[in-house]
């Protein structure tokens, strides 16, 4: 990390099975609420390791933080880069070291329904962590999408050019002409790939799966099979075939919604910025003339002119609102808008799928 | 969900002396999460140092999770890992680390209490007694709740079973009360939900490759593998009935039974109702995915054009006209915004704009 000569940056994400399992059930428990933690592991030519994780506590923030009385989902979401945290994510770091765990923070993560993940929130705390330590990312789980079946985990980073502009705070338009920077190159994704040890690869393999003998023993009525109890096996699974379109068309549009709203407040604070500005500049260039006419009349009269930049301390030039929420906007209009198509491929697979087995031949 | 559960016989313990409450005799069950069982394996994996024969190579660690109101159902949701050092003569088990650790579990999550502890060998010695007298005891422990102690087994090439106990005491005089106990075993199983089953099948998705890793699949990848295995599983029930019809195997009523009740659960709607229901279902999908992608090119379209250096006025770097041109980006901006929120409207959502419209331009 830090003593290592040269840093390779990191390319791809290995989960470890426990780390899944703690952030599920994590965010399972705290649903619809989003759920925050720190990640431990160690990064190794370019693979980061994660092997442990542990919650963050959201309970005392607001009692340390400030007289705040935020709502819950607030104070999760910024519970990464509280004070009260840091302190809490040292000590842990230091108890889980004693008991041979990597004792490198690599990064947090956080849960999310529908993918709304990305805003001003989530890109404060990976730059909270990316900026001590370059190696670090942001495991997000979608909670809604894990519960109907495939697992959605991500990793995130912010990107270089990103992180520069953060730094400087300025996201005017002037800037991002400048630095060509576009919603797109805020987030890297990193391929997640998850890892069991040989122990629990052996445990595994004790879930139930298919029956292995070729041959089974008859039952003898149907109340037999009912006792039997066959578990079905996890993998592949059954849960995935489910069809629910509406709730999530539903959800769906109104983020979407939600979204063009945001959208929209965003532009008018522009066209408030712009109408601004022209007002002052038709009075500055009023004003220019008018000094100039007067300058000319004293240099008629033979006297000294008057100085013309003046209108400089007259004049106050509104700031441009920062383009960031914008920008942010897009990103998770770009997000919602491939959940969508991936939820369209599958649903409309599944729908052909009843029709032909429904429909006469 | 259960995965691991067996019948039990419960016979009731010796009461503590000093204990007067009715449910300390009521039959006890455990209740695992997988989250704590990877936990203990993880620490498993992760011990100091192998078996030697004049110390183990066991570990131990706390349980976390709840109890239910009467106190006869413990839910197992957590573990922690605890030094301890073990040979023949001593155990020393590091109680300062296990309270604070403690403690810092509980700050993230403060609903859940100490329940007992976990070692990963199936042997009950002195040893056991000492600690477990230790966790159950008032002041650090349990008490009025029976502290549980539940083995793991972690021998290499034998599967991992898992066994529970609550103890009693017994002792011949008071001087042996503190390392003496009776350990009784009571049932436990292992249960998940669908959050936690998501994540259980993904890490079961690894159990059979070499490099024990698994990528996380796409929910179109999922959904193949789950089609190809029910199709699969449809071919070997048919290619066995076809068996029985070519009378190459003997038939099996309770089956055929099962079948024809599982069959007759098919719905019988007529071609034209599905038809139509099909196409409804399918126009909505399309039709928000359709929406979504428009909006998404509307609103990136909007933010090139804010940001976009028009080639003509590239020289002129005047403020007035960076102003002007960021101003005509954002209208046309906003008119993509209001065409698809229009959109959404028509399609299936009732909301009503919030704002009146100006005519675009």
């Amino acid at each position: 990390m830090a003593d290592a000569p040269k840093e390779t940056p990191i390319s791809s994400v290995l989960v470890e099975s426990l780390v899944i399992m703690k952030i599920i059930r994590h965010g399972a428990s705290t649903f619809p609420t989003p759920a925050t933690g720190a990640i431990v592991g160690m990064d190794q030519n370019g693979v980061l390791e994660i092997t442990n994780t542990f919650a963050f506590p959201t309970g005392d923030v607001a009692n340390t933080d400030g007289a705040h009385q935020n709502d819950a989902s607030a104070l999760a979401a910024a519970a990464p880069r509280a004070k009260a945290n840091m302190v809490y994510q040292n000590d842990m770091i230091r108890h889980l070291k004693e008991v041979n765990v990597d004792a490198n923070g690599v990064g947090w993560y956080t849960t999310a329904a529908m993918g709304n993940f990305i805003n001003l929130n989530f890109i404060e705390n990976q730059y909270h962590y990316q900026k001590d330590n370059d190696q670090t990312v942001a495991l997000v789980n979608d909670v809604s999408r894990s519960s109907q079946g495939a697992l959605n985990l991500r990793a995130f980073r912010l990107s270089p050019a990103f992180m520069t502009m953060f730094k400087e705070g300025k996201f005017t338009t002037e800037s991002l002409q400048k630095s060509k920077l576009t919603f797109k190159d805020i987030l890297v994704e990193l391929p997640v790939t998850v890892h069991n040890s040989h122990l629990l690869t052996s445990y595994i393999h004790q879930f139930p799966g298919f029956p292995t003998k070729a041959e089974v023993d008859m039952p003898a009525s149907v109340s037999d099979i009912l006792k039997a109890d066959v578990k079905l096996p996890l993998y592949p699974s059954v849960d995935t075939l489910d069809l629910s379109i509406d709730p999530f068309l539903e959800k769906s549009c109104d983020l979407l919604l939600d979204s063009i709203e945001s959208h929209y407040t965003e532009l008018n604070n522009h066209q408030y910025y712009q109408r601004q500005m022209a007002r002052e500049q038709t009075k500055i260039t009023a004003w220019q003339t008018k000094r100039k006419a007067e300058n000319a009349a004293r240099a008629a009269a033979k006297q000294e002119p008057l100085p013309e930049d003046e209108w400089q301390r007259l004049f106050k030039i509104p700031q441009e609102p920062s383009r960031l929420e914008a920008l942010l906007n897009a990103k998770q209009v770009e997000q919602y808008s491939k959940q969508i198509d991936g939820f369209t491929a599958n649903v409309s697979a599944k729908m052909f799928a009843v029709r032909g087995n429904l429909m006469p031949e | 969900m259960a995965v691991d559960q067996e019948s039990f016989l419960h016979l009731s313990r010796p009461l503590a002396p000093v204990a007067n409450l009715q449910s300390n005799i009521a039959p006890l069950s455990v209740n695992i999460q997988p989250t704590a069982i990877l936990s203990i394996l993880d620490h498993a994996v992760r011990r100091d140092a192998p078996a030697t024969p004049t110390t183990s190579s066991r570990v131990i660690g706390a349980l976390i999770g709840s109890r239910s109101e009467d106190g006869s159902e413990l839910s197992v949701s957590s573990a922690f890992a605890i030094p301890h050092t073990e040979n023949e003569d001593q155990v020393e088990v590091d109680v300062e680390y296990q309270k604070n650790m403690l403690t810092l579990h509980l700050k993230a999550s403060p609903r859940e209490t100490l329940l007992g502890w976990y070692t990963t060998s199936h042997e009950l010695n002195s040893f056991s007694a000492l600690i477990q007298n230790f966790f159950a005891s008032p002041e650090t422990g349990t008490f009025p709740h029976p502290a549980v102690h539940l083995t793991v087994s972690t021998d290499p090439g034998a599967d991992v079973q898992l066994k529970a106990y609550i103890s009693a005491p017994v002792a011949v005089n008071a001087e042996r009360a503190a390392e003496s106990c009776m350990f009784i075993q009571v049932p436990h199983r292992v249960s998940y939900n669908d959050a936690e089953r998501s994540a259980l099948e993904l890490i079961s998705s690894a159990k059979d490759t070499e490099s024990r890793t698994a990528p996380i699949p796409s929910d179109v990848e999922g959904l193949a593998r789950s089609i190809e295995s029910s199709i699969d599983l449809l071919e070997r029930v048919s290619a066995w009935i076809g068996e029985i019809l070519d009378e190459e195997r003997e038939p099996n009523n309770a089956i055929g039974q099962y079948l024809m009740s599982a069959l007759s659960l098919a719905p019988k709607v007529d071609a034209a109702s599905i038809e139509h229901d099909f196409n409804n279902h399918i126009q909505d999908v399309l039709m928000v995915s359709y929406l979504a992608n428009s909006i998404r090119t509307q609103i990136d379209l909007s933010q090139r054009l804010a940001t976009a250096v028009l080639s003509d006025e590239k020289a002129d770097k005047d403020d007035t006209k960076g102003g002007e041109r960021g101003e005509r980006g954002d209208r046309r901006g906003g008119r993509g915004g209001r065409g698809g929120r229009g959109g959404g409207r028509g399609g299936r959502e009732q909301r009503e704009p919030k704002e009146p419209r100006e005519p675009a331009e």
